[in-house]
């Protein structure tokens, strides 16, 4: 490291520790102060090789070596255009000659070997495929709009999954002190045994300690109920807690005070239909039975004949 | 049902001296409140007695009688059995002299064709009525809220009529009498003069239904007794038969007792009323009149519907509670 140094000031990491070395698409290095210095207007050109470069593409040196930088910046403007897939092929053998065919333009464009003829190459590349280039952007733009949902939510989550663990630490602690505190209390105002007193406080946070803080939920669903792995085969189906089951009791019949009427199988098997107006067609097809009313003006001449006031 | 009805619980009393009673009460409660300067020791001189109220309920129920029998298609009997019920309570705790037999009559019928399903409009009702019929409308729309108020909203009525039809599936069904349906005729006519007595205030519908059944095969030279005592009260101890055959006993002699006031009687009780009425409650009175404008007066037009009933129960003081007496 201690000899990373900007090129044009030759200001080292060992005499500056602060010194930022940037480097833009051309691959060279300069420091932050001579980026400043240079590209006052927003553009300039590269003090090595003369390239025309703008001051907004000058970016924090990640790598040590700058022609990897240089290498990143290329790799990721040809794979703007050469974005096809594996499924855009036909056999594996295109697909690894496609890959290929990007590598080597790569490395042209990376080490200068024939940048012009690479660039044609690029160009028409890019008008004999435009449609597929297209529709791929279109994919892996929502493809990464996913990536990035799901990362947002598990960031969320997982800031949660802090607080609450801070929460029931500060719970815990207070619990201990009121406990403490209680103990004193005890300790001061109660007629018993000190000794017993003791016992029975520390017994009572050993009990205490074994029920335990209940295990933290494990963080494996979105806010909505839906599993971090959402797509994958296994779905998740929501488990439904079940109350006690119901049970039927039959209402009280109040007293009737009167004797008992007959009941339905009665009146059907005792001949007591025979004496009522049966019901017609139309009427058995409204649903009316002449069993119900037969047992109503049963049910109202035997109510009430043990009344007494 | 009936044991769980507020019929048995607050409309059936133990005996008939206990409503002479309430009666009496109220015509005492009337006279105190009216009779300031008339003279302490002989106010039945001006108001009515009980015995003279009395007479002359019995004169508008035969009037109520031959008024649902006006009705075409002819009102069925539970609504005639319904507003008879309406009719006695209402002056169980109301005085004739408060408000007039005739008025709370017709109240009473039409209430009852409302209770019972007896879908007639007010139009159709006072067509039956002889007389100012504009008037009479408003007489009964106007009393309508009123009558419910004093009846506590108690409006099921358990009638007679649904435990005769029982009976008589019943008797047909586990008795060996011959040609049960000849009873008909004199039940119809027993159920018609019971509720010209207190039996219904008195007694369980199914008690009332049992009389009309055993006086009606008294009349047909049968006897139903087996019936009841080896079929009907087989599982009842000796105790609750005794209670039955009391009841039935003494329903019979009330209908027996039924008997027309006297014309000329009447007339004399009816004179009398008109000069003691309560002129507030009178819709004919310049008292009755005057109010009836304030309140119009008092109430701005688009609440002209309602005075109507803010004016009448405005002269119910007392919200009565027949529990409480």
């Amino acid at each position: 490291m201690d000899d990373q140094a900007c090129p044009r000031c030759k200001t080292t990491k060992y005499r500056n520790p602060s010194l930022k070395l940037m480097v833009n698409v051309c691959g060279h290095t300069l420091c932050e102060s001579c980026v400043d210095l240079l590209f006052l207007k927003g553009s300039g050109s590269c003090p090595e090789c003369n390239v025309p470069l703008r001051r907004s593409n000058f970016r924090v040196q990640m790598f040590e070596d700058p022609m990897v930088e240089k290498e990143i910046d290329i790799r990721k403007r040809v794979l703007k255009d050469y974005n096809k897939k594996e499924e855009d092929f036909e056999t594996l053998r295109e697909y690894n000659d496609y890959l290929e065919e990007i590598e080597t333009i790569i490395f042209n464009l990376t080490n200068n070997i024939d940048v012009v003829n690479t660039n044609k190459r690029i160009e028409q590349y890019k008008k004999d495929n435009r449609e597929i280039i297209m529709k791929n952007k279109v994919k892996i733009g929502q493809e990464e709009l996913e990536l990035e949902e799901i990362l947002e939510i598990e960031k969320q989550m997982e800031e949660l999954r802090r607080t609450e663990v801070v929460r029931l630490e500060l719970e815990a602690k207070k619990q201990k002190i009121r406990e403490k505190e209680a103990l004193i209390d005890e300790l001061m105002f109660a007629d018993g045994d000190a000794k017993e007193i003791l016992n029975t406080f520390a017994q009572n946070v050993a009990s205490k300690q074994e029920e335990a803080v209940p295990p933290l939920p494990l963080v494996t669903q979105f806010s909505t109920g839906v599993k971090f792995t959402c797509g994958s085969a296994q779905s998740h189906l929501p488990v439904i807690e079940e109350g006690p089951l119901y049970r039927y009791e039959p209402p009280i019949t109040p007293d009737r005070i009167g004797p008992d009427p007959p009941t339905i199988e009665e009146i059907i098997n005792e001949g007591y239909l025979q004496h009522v107006k049966a019901e017609n067609d139309t009427e058995k097809a409204g649903g009316y039975t002449s069993t119900l009313p037969c047992l109503r003006a049963l049910q109202d001449a035997l109510a009430g004949l043990y009344h007494t006031s | 049902m009936f044991s769980t009805s507020t019929q048995r619980k607050f409309w059936t009393f133990s005996d008939e001296t206990e409503l002479a009673r309430l009666r009496e009460k109220h015509n005492l409660q009337y006279i105190s409140k009216h009779g300031s300067n008339t003279d302490e020791y002989q106010p039945y001189n001006i108001f009515l007695s009980p015995e003279e109220e009395g007479l002359l309920l019995k004169q508008y129920e035969l009037h109520m009688k031959e008024f649902c029998k006006r009705f075409s298609p002819p009102m069925p009997k539970g609504v005639v059995g319904t507003a008879f019920h309406y009719f006695k309570r209402f002056y169980l705790y109301n005085s004739t002299m408060d408000y007039h037999p005739k008025e709370i009559l017709a109240t009473c019928v039409y209430l009852a064709c409302k209770v019972e399903e007896f879908n007639v409009s007010i139009g159709q009702f006072v067509a039956n009525i002889k007389g100012d019929r504009e008037k009479a409308s408003d007489i009964i729309l106007n009393n309508e809220l009123l009558l419910m108020q004093q009846l506590n909203y108690h409006l099921t009525i358990h009638n007679p009529f649904r435990p005769v039809e029982g009976f008589l599936i019943d008797i047909k069904t586990r008795c060996t009498l011959p040609n049960p349906e000849r009873l008909r005729s004199g039940i119809d006519e027993f159920l018609e003069k019971v509720f010209l007595t207190d039996a219904c205030l008195l007694y369980a519908p199914s008690q009332i239904a049992l009389a009309a059944v055993l006086h009606s095969a008294s009349k047909e030279q049968e006897n139903l007794d087996s019936y009841v005592t080896e079929i009907l009260f087989i599982d009842a101890g000796p105790d609750k038969l005794a209670i039955l055959i009391e009841a039935v006993r003494k329903i019979r002699s009330l209908v027996k007792m039924v008997e027309n006031p006297v014309r000329e009687r009447v007339k004399i009780i009816e004179k009398k009323l008109d000069r003691c009425r309560n002129q507030e409650n009178n819709p004919d009175s310049e008292i009755y009149k005057r109010r009836m404008r304030e309140t119009l007066d008092e109430d701005d037009m688009p609440y002209s519907g309602t005075s109507r009933m803010s004016l009448d129960t405005s002269g119910v003081t007392q919200v009565l509670s027949p529990s409480a007496s």
